[in-house]
């Protein structure tokens, strides 16, 4: 039998819960009707053949069976693919790089910081309006510059073997977020294993590899793992500067060579009327960034260090 | 005391029930709301959105039954709006200005409006006849006419002066304006920095500064329409089954595209296209290009302030010996979900009616698709463009493509971008082979016509 005492700390534990449940209501309310409402709903639709003005009729799997047969299915996913394992990478080394950069005892680091930090505020419209007129190529900065240095610049974005190139070019200038982190997660290194590295004689670059970058590592697995995701979620600067194109083909131009799986998802939707198809390629994506998500967490054994874990329990 | 309570203010609610009731006849009627939904085209520009405004008082003030909303949409979000209207079971009454393209976009979701035509026994003799059929598919007539938008040649008259080249001829009859004399004459205008033009030996295609001729606001059906193939705008056959995009026609008028921009140098390629996008400009404003094939909307988008005499001229001659002149077009259409047609249809009636299509056309900028206001409509021509041939716009509707290019197929969407992607590989210079784009294009356009028939 429990004692007064014990009574009424559980009822304090089930007040402070239900208090806890209560603020957090909105958020997980707003979750469960415009998040998992509408991913069961597309689930749903996804097995049917759905316009969007008729209702939507059942077809079994015959979406998904579609979608394996699609040749531009795969010309999608191959463009997203190919952006990703450039873009990606190459995005959390320059920002590691940058991060380890602002991270030193400079006079006016902090001046350095917020220039860094400052193009990620600003949306990606935006963004890929002012690339637009970067790198175009007759009247933009970039191959002007190039050409100072003895280099034609190509066409960029009207350029089909380039468009990708310039728009993994373009990611970086977003990368002020991950640097934000990468440095909270540099200050965060204990200054006394420097200290025992340099008394180890410890060069530079021995400090760098055997203590900040082990110590980071879980910072470098978040940002991996968000990137990843939205590496393959790709969609708004694409959909900007494709579809401002003059002959350039459309979204996804010049010559589909930016057809990006979340352009093909949306032409499919709004463009095409295959609202169910295109449901369908949202789960298949679902389903890609899930597992690549989850082969980062098992390879995050390998190569991710916690302080204070122990191995092999 | 609570009952005795309920019970006099119970009484008091049914006494004034009854009075309501009773005496409720100098209640006004409520107005039926239209919803005019706009953005699948033209009409969002801040003084069009006045003008539209305007327009709804001037109806509000003079129907008793019926009060009228334009409801404005940014053009890039026309798709998704609309598509979030339907499903929500909140479509609007009437959408428009709509041209051939957006009809065809969304054609399942159109009303057929020939029923309120016959009951109203409405005469539609005094519309163009081109404007009536492109309305008209096999199974349903989509709206009544609003406005014709025929295409002919913009030129530079300053840059032929300075090459020392003949205008392009007006007159229709004149048969030696064809398909090969523009291609010399427009090289005869396409200079490099040094000046030198492109029939020149010592002609440096690498730094063009001003081309000869342009057609990149269009799309493959539209570039290819005037070509002369049997079914001229239109990459099917009539029964939609079989793809023809790779008939001779089109093929040789691709590969004239593809040999202009490559091999003559008269037309801007992909990276000049990107250029004129980036920079906000339009190809003919700059002054650097001789001549711009494009529509009566341009008028309003492209003739004003320029640095330079402009004048227009008739498309010339396919080398089949014809004369196609591609056409827009707009209308109003109602959604088949929509409530309160039969009001929709009463305000589709007063846009386009003779006292009002006027005012209408010069806010989207498009020809009254009425014959009885065309002297009324050339009057205000010459009062906002003075100086051009007005004639050349007039007759270049009896040209117009038909089928037209822009006209509804099964899967449009996606035959539209599979073609597009054909020109966006010439103008990119990926593929200058003009029978292997068509090849490739008609091979896919086949696939997605097999696989709608297979579920249709």
């Amino acid at each position: 039998m429990a004692k007064p005492h014990d009574r009424k700390n559980i009822s304090l534990a089930r007040r402070e819960s239900l208090w806890a449940y209560a603020f957090i209501s909105p958020w997980i309310l707003g979750f469960i009707i415009f998040t998992v409402g509408p991913m069961l709903a597309s689930l749903f639709f996804s097995f049917t053949d759905y316009n969007i003005v008729d209702p939507p009729r059942w077809n079994g799997i015959n979406n998904y069976v579609n979608l394996f047969q699609d040749d531009l299915f795969w010309h999608s996913l191959g463009v997203t693919f190919k952006f990703a394992v450039v873009a990606l990478p190459l995005g959390l080394v320059f920002s590691y790089l940058i991060a380890v950069l602002l991270n030193q005892k400079v006079r006016g680091v902090n001046v350095w910081r917020t220039i860094y930090f400052l193009p990620s505020v600003i949306a990606g419209v935006a963004v890929a309006l002012l690339w637009v007129r970067i790198f175009d190529p007759r009247y933009g900065i970039l191959n002007p510059l190039l050409e100072k240095i003895g280099i034609e610049g190509p066409g960029w974005f009207s350029d089909p073997q380039w468009a990708v190139p310039a728009l993994v070019i373009m990611s970086l200038w977003g990368v002020g977020g991950n640097i934000i982190i990468y440095l909270a997660g540099l200050q965060g290194v204990p200054t006394d294993l420097y200290d025992a590295a340099k008394v180890d004689g410890a060069n530079a670059w021995q400090r760098f590899w055997h203590v900040t970058l082990p110590m980071t590592s879980p910072v470098i697995f978040y940002n991996l793992v968000l990137g990843l995701i939205a590496t393959f979620q790709y969609f708004t600067e694409v959909y900007v500067i494709s579809s401002g194109n003059s002959n350039g083909g459309g979204l996804g131009g010049p010559a589909r060579s930016t057809l990006f799986y979340n352009i093909y998802l949306y032409q499919n939707a709004f463009k095409y009327f295959h609202m169910g198809y295109a449901s369908s390629m949202a789960w298949v994506l679902f389903i890609i960034v899930l597992c690549l998500t989850l082969l980062v967490f098992r390879s995050s054994a390998a190569w991710v260090y916690y302080e204070g874990e122990v191995k092999g329990r | 005391m609570r009952t005795k309570l309920f019970k006099v203010l119970a009484l008091l609610v049914f006494a004034s029930m009854l009075l309501a009731a009773c005496g409720g006849g100098a209640a006004p009627t409520e107005k039926v709301k239209v919803v005019i939904f706009v953005g699948m085209g033209t009409g969002t520009d801040p003084d069009q959105v006045d003008a539209q405004n305007a327009l709804a008082e001037k109806f509000n003030s003079t129907h008793d039954d019926i009060e009228i909303e334009f409801l404005i949409v940014p053009h890039e979000e026309y798709a998704t709006r609309y598509l979030a209207m339907l499903s929500g079971g909140n479509a609007p009454q009437l959408v428009g200005p709509n041209g051939v393209s957006t009809v065809a976009e969304f054609f399942d979701t159109w009303e057929d409006v020939t029923p309120y035509i016959e009951a109203d026994k409405l005469d539609l003799s005094d519309f163009y006849g081109p404007a009536v059929e492109l309305n008209q598919y096999p199974d349903k007539n989509t709206g009544l006419p609003l406005g014709l938008y025929p295409s002919y040649v913009y030129y530079n008259k300053d840059i032929f002066d300075a090459a020392g080249v003949d205008y392009p001829p007006h007159d229709f009859a004149d048969t030696s304006w064809n398909t090969d004399k523009l291609r010399e004459v427009a090289m005869l205008l396409t200079l490099d920095a040094n000046g030198k033009n492109a029939t020149d030996p010592d002609f440096d295609p690498e730094n063009i500064v001003q081309y000869g001729y342009d057609d990149s606001w269009d799309g493959m059906r539209g570039s290819l329409a005037n070509w002369g193939a049997e079914n001229v705008g239109r990459p099917t056959s009539a029964d939609y089954k079989t793809a023809i995009a790779d008939n001779p026609q089109w093929v040789q008028g691709l590969q004239w595209l593809s040999d202009g921009i490559w091999v003559d140098h008269f037309i801007g390629g992909a990276e000049v296209q990107a250029a004129r996008d980036s920079s906000g400009v339009d190809p003919f404003g700059p002054g650097t290009t001789g001549m711009f094939y494009s529509h009566t909307w341009f008028l309003a988008e492209g003739l004003h302030d320029l640095s330079f005499s402009a004048d227009i001229a008739p498309f010339p001659y396919n080398p089949q010996g014809e004369r196609v002149a591609r056409i827009d077009a707009d209308n109003f259409t109602i959604p088949k979900d929509a409530e309160h047609k039969q009001e929709a249809w009463e305000v589709m009636k007063w846009l386009t009616s003779p006292e009002v299509i006027v005012d209408v056309c010069r806010i989207y900028g498009c020809i009254p698709a009425r014959k009885s206001v065309q002297s009324t409509y050339l009057e205000m021509l010459k009062a906002d463009y003075p100086g051009i041939d007005y004639d050349v716009i007039f007759k270049s509707i009896d040209y117009l493509d038909k089928p037209n290019n822009e006209e509804w197929i099964p899967e449009w969407g996606k035959i539209e971008d599979a073609l597009n992607n054909g020109l966006s590989l010439v103008y990119s210079g990926e593929e200058k082979d003009a029978q292997k784009v068509l090849t490739d294009a008609n091979a896919e356009v086949q696939q997605i016509l097999d696989e709608y028939w297979a579920t249709h």
